[in-house]
């Protein structure tokens, strides 16, 4: 019954983002009208597919690293991913896709050298284990370095444009468009699938890495898949979309609450969720302040944090 | 944001000092000059400005316009015209000052944009005794007044009266009416565009554009490419230097609005619009021209 | 009864990283179906590590470690899982859960990636719920549990696993008489009844004597004593082991440890 209302509110929470809009669509031309087709539906869907991933991405990592209040951006992609934006912007890298595709490369670029911190003991290959605690830590590390050297060369490159960086990295779905959707389409469902899979030992690993090795869960190899199959969709989403907070977080709480927190279905439910979250948020943003619009990190995180606070107080109070 | 398509083209280091314009008519032996500037400080010099710092482009090219361009003795890395600004020394890029390479000119006045980031600065130089004045430069109406002030400062009251009254002559003129409308884009993601409490807004009124986010009260805001689409301008301008359309034109996305689509694009050199300037009377030209000339059917 | 090996230890040797001495130096010890042993041992005697290198958690720097006449190395965890079920000392609760919940964790390693719990599944859950007498406690919040409760849902966990032999480390800090002595004789029921073999890692010298088959007293990650109790727990061996002065008396046809006031007693 919980599913059907889920899905329920999916969908109409993706209707709710084509039938709303800055500009006004006549009922005849609806079905017809390039701004339905090529604004906003690609547009619903891409802020959707976003949504989703950071919520599976949010839950896979806040169970890698069995604390609750990780963010996927904690492990320091979205420093990485400015970094490579800023760099695309200064060196002048050409064609619509340069900005997009360098934050990418910029955050898996942290996401790597995050990773080769976070290896405890043998030389990385099949030696190594990953340590969540460093990996938190290094994420911060490598996150506030990217930053830095950002920072750094926006001030010395005394290119303004650089500035639009920054804003870019607040978070929005400007650039969604129909090769955008596809582009996720195709790259997503990999992680997804790993994350997915990995769903009954994830439940093991909340006991502990030793009691989930006696409960049957290869630790090693499944926080190694789980932590690249988080920062992948993490990373897509950043190079997308930029860093859009919050998501991630408060998704897999409030479906934990909702559903418990067996991850077979808290997965599915946090894709269907975190899409519901974004999609709404970003409609949110293009609508309310009319013909202006809001980065929709703002959105998330006026709706995000109260809906936290509230969730917390009720976490320590029982 | 707020003012934002300005201060990427304005920021400039103004040191002005000045020269002995003698001729100072109501420079009082014994009173100095004083000036009230836009952040309401009034600024007393006890002669004419010899060594000029000028923090802004938009300053730089004032202080040319009105003949006291010898008296600067540092400008910002922005400043690039005249030519002539090119040989004064830079100080920086002005975001925000550099108060130890402003402070190595020896100016006797600095002239600084008016903003919050500058704010630090000028009390900074007050401190080591050099005079500042901060001044808006906005719009189109701030021209003449921010003329008259500079002159005042400088001793060049006479030519910084007449170029004070070709600015507000033409700020004062009544727009022309519009042929066609236009949409400023400053940047593709998020968009940003630019509204009616600029510079650009009355520039394009002027030259016979309607400007449609002038419905937008601040300098510039975010909207969605599907309101730039429904407001379905004739033209895009974009500040650009180069003569190529800007990438976001072959992105999917944008080819909704009709003027992307069929490559309506005005590329607006930044030095000539991406400021207030004295040649305000030249760009409402150009960019009538560029309007007729490239709008043969838009 | 024919005997039926389960671990068989051989000289195991441990060492980790960095360390400067050999945590565990050529112990070995069998366990069968049907025996109750117990480990004993002053902290950091080798014993929780004796049990990661039995498991395949430690890769041994000597001898050799085999479950069923595999090398502990050579067994995927879920494998393992099946063969043996491990009640950890610590372990972490990051979300809340319900009994049945917790307990239904012991299939894990019995349903497939991406299948659904069966009906074999929830039998066995059922089956392990009942034989530890938790069946009542089914839809209580784990952190509502009494300490005791808490340890029987987790060795009802392990027995969801339908293990050959169970492992518990520790398990009874911090119960009081009560629970320890149910615990014991749950153990003790479920070893004669299933033929199940166990290892037991625990401080309870006297309750070890009363219940456990076989006993390996660990002192510096060597074997100080291994074999039935009346044999292994001579006064002299306890008295070194532990540092204490003892005394030894037979009850019930075990020995009983009685510890000595140094102060007082001490001849």
């Amino acid at each position: 019954m919980k599913y059907v209302a889920l899905l329920s509110v999916a969908l109409a929470t993706v209707a709710a983002g084509l039938l709303l809009g800055p500009a006004s669509v006549p009922a005849g031309e609806f079905l017809r009208s390039p701004i339905v087709w090529q604004l906003r539906l690609p547009r619903v869907v891409l802020a959707y597919l976003v949504g989703g991933a950071l919520g599976v991405a949010g839950v896979g990592l806040q169970a890698l690293v069995r604390n609750p209040l990780a963010d996927p951006f904690l492990l320091g992609l979205s420093g990485g991913a400015g970094l490579g934006a800023v760099v695309a912007i200064a060196l002048h890298l050409p064609g619509p896709w340069a900005l997009p595709l360098a934050a990418f490369a910029g955050a898996v670029g942290a996401m790597v050298l995050v990773y080769r911190l976070g290896l405890i003991g043998g030389t990385g290959g099949a030696g190594g284990e990953l340590d969540p605690r460093i990996l938190l830590l290094g994420g911060v590390a490598v996150g506030a370095f990217a930053a830095a050297i950002t920072t750094a060369l926006v001030s010395l490159a005394e290119a303004t444009e650089l500035r639009n960086a920054f804003l870019w990295l607040w978070g929005g779905f400007s650039a969604a468009s129909w090769t955008t959707v596809l582009v996720m389409l195709v790259y997503a469902p990999l992680p997804l699938a790993v994350i997915a899979a990995a769903a009954r030992p994830l439940d093991l690993l909340a006991l502990g890495e030793e009691p989930a090795q006696y409960l049957g869960a290869d630790v090693r190899r499944l926080k190694q898949l789980v932590y690249l199959a988080a920062s992948l969709l993490t990373a897509a989403a950043v190079a997308i979309s930029g860093v859009i907070g919050f998501v991630g977080l408060i998704v897999p709480h409030v479906c934990r609450l909702v559903w418990g927190r067996l991850h077979r279905t808290l997965i599915p439910t946090s894709f269907l969720t975190g899409g519901i979250l974004l999609a709404a948020a970003d409609t949110l943003a293009r609508t309310a302040v009319a013909p202006r619009e809001l980065p929709v990190g703002i959105v998330t995180a006026l709706i995000g944090v109260p809906l936290f606070a509230f969730l917390l107080r009720r976490w320590t109070v029982s | 944001m707020r003012r934002w398509a300005h201060r990427t083209h304005l920021a400039g280091f103004l040191a002005c000092i000045a020269a002995a314009c003698g001729t100072g008519n109501r420079a009082l032996p014994s009173g100095g000059i004083t000036v009230t500037d836009d952040a309401g400080r009034a600024v007393t010099l006890a002669r004419p400005a010899r060594r000029i710092v000028s923090l802004l482009p938009s300053f730089t090219e004032l202080l040319f316009a009105m003949g006291a361009g010898d008296r600067l003795v540092g400008r910002t890395a922005w400043c690039d015209y005249p030519p002539a600004a090119l040989a004064v020394p830079n100080v920086g890029d002005g975001m925000p000052p550099n108060i130890e390479a402003v402070a190595a000119r020896r100016p006797d006045l600095v002239v600084l944009y008016r903003s919050a980031q500058n704010a630090p600065a000028a009390s900074q130089l007050e401190r080591l005794d050099i005079h500042v004045v901060v001044l808006d430069l906005n719009q189109l109406t701030d021209l003449g007044r921010v003329a008259r002030i500079l002159g005042r400062l400088t001793g060049r009251e006479r030519s910084a009266d007449s170029l004070g009254q070709a600015m507000d002559s033409v700020a004062s003129q009544p727009p022309a009416p519009s042929t066609y409308s236009l949409a400023f884009i400053v940047w593709d993601n998020p968009p940003i565009v630019i509204g009616a409490g600029s510079y650009l807004d009355r520039l394009a009124a002027l030259a016979g554009a309607r400007n449609v986010f002038h419905d937008i009260g601040s300098p510039s805001a975010q909207v969605s490419i599907e309101t730039i689409a429904a407001r379905d301008p004739d033209f895009v301008a974009v500040l650009s230097d180069s003569a190529t359309q800007p990438s976001f034109a072959a992105r999917p996305e944008w080819r909704v609005v009709r003027a992307v689509r069929r490559g309506h694009f005005l590329l607006l050199p930044g030095q000539l619009f991406g400021r207030p300037s004295p040649r305000v009377a030249q760009a409402i030209r150009e960019l009538r021209n560029r309007l007729n000339g490239e709008g043969g059917a838009p | 009864m024919d005997r039926e090996l389960i671990v068989a230890i051989c000289d195991l040797t441990c060492r980790y990283a960095d360390a400067p001495r050999d945590a565990l130096r050529e112990v070995s010890l069998e366990v069968n179906a049907g025996e109750f042993h117990a480990v004993l041992g002053p902290n950091g005697s080798g014993k929780t590590t004796l049990v990661r290198a039995a498991l395949g958690l430690l890769r041994p720097t000597g001898g050799r470690a085999e479950i069923l006449g595999r090398a502990a190395s050579e067994w995927s965890r879920r494998d393992l899982a099946r063969v043996v079920g491990v009640v950890p000392q610590r372990e972490d609760n990051l979300f809340p859960q319900r009994v049945r919940e917790t307990v239904l964790l012991g299939r894990y390693p019995h349903l497939s990636l991406f299948g659904s719990v069966r009906e074999t599944d929830r039998a066995a859950v059922e089956r392990a719920l009942v034989a530890c007498d938790v069946r009542d406690l089914s839809d209580r919040w784990l952190w509502t549990l009494s300490g005791g409760e808490y340890q029987r849902v987790r060795l009802a966990r392990a027995l969801a696993q339908e293990p050959r032999l169970l492992v518990l480390d520790e398990p009874t800090t911090s119960l009081d008489l009560r629970h320890e002595m149910e615990l014991f004789e749950l153990v003790r029921e479920l070893v004669d009844a299933r033929r199940l073999g166990a290892l037991m890692i625990t401080h309870h010298v006297n309750l070890a004597a009363r219940f456990a088959d076989q006993v390996l007293i660990l002192a510096d990650g060597r074997a100080a004593a291994r074999g039935a109790p009346a044999e292994a727990l001579t006064r002299d061996t306890v008295e070194r082991v532990f540092s204490w002065p003892v005394a030894i008396k037979p009850f019930d046809g075990r020995p009983q440890m009685i510890p000595l006031r140094q102060r007082k007693d001490a001849p």
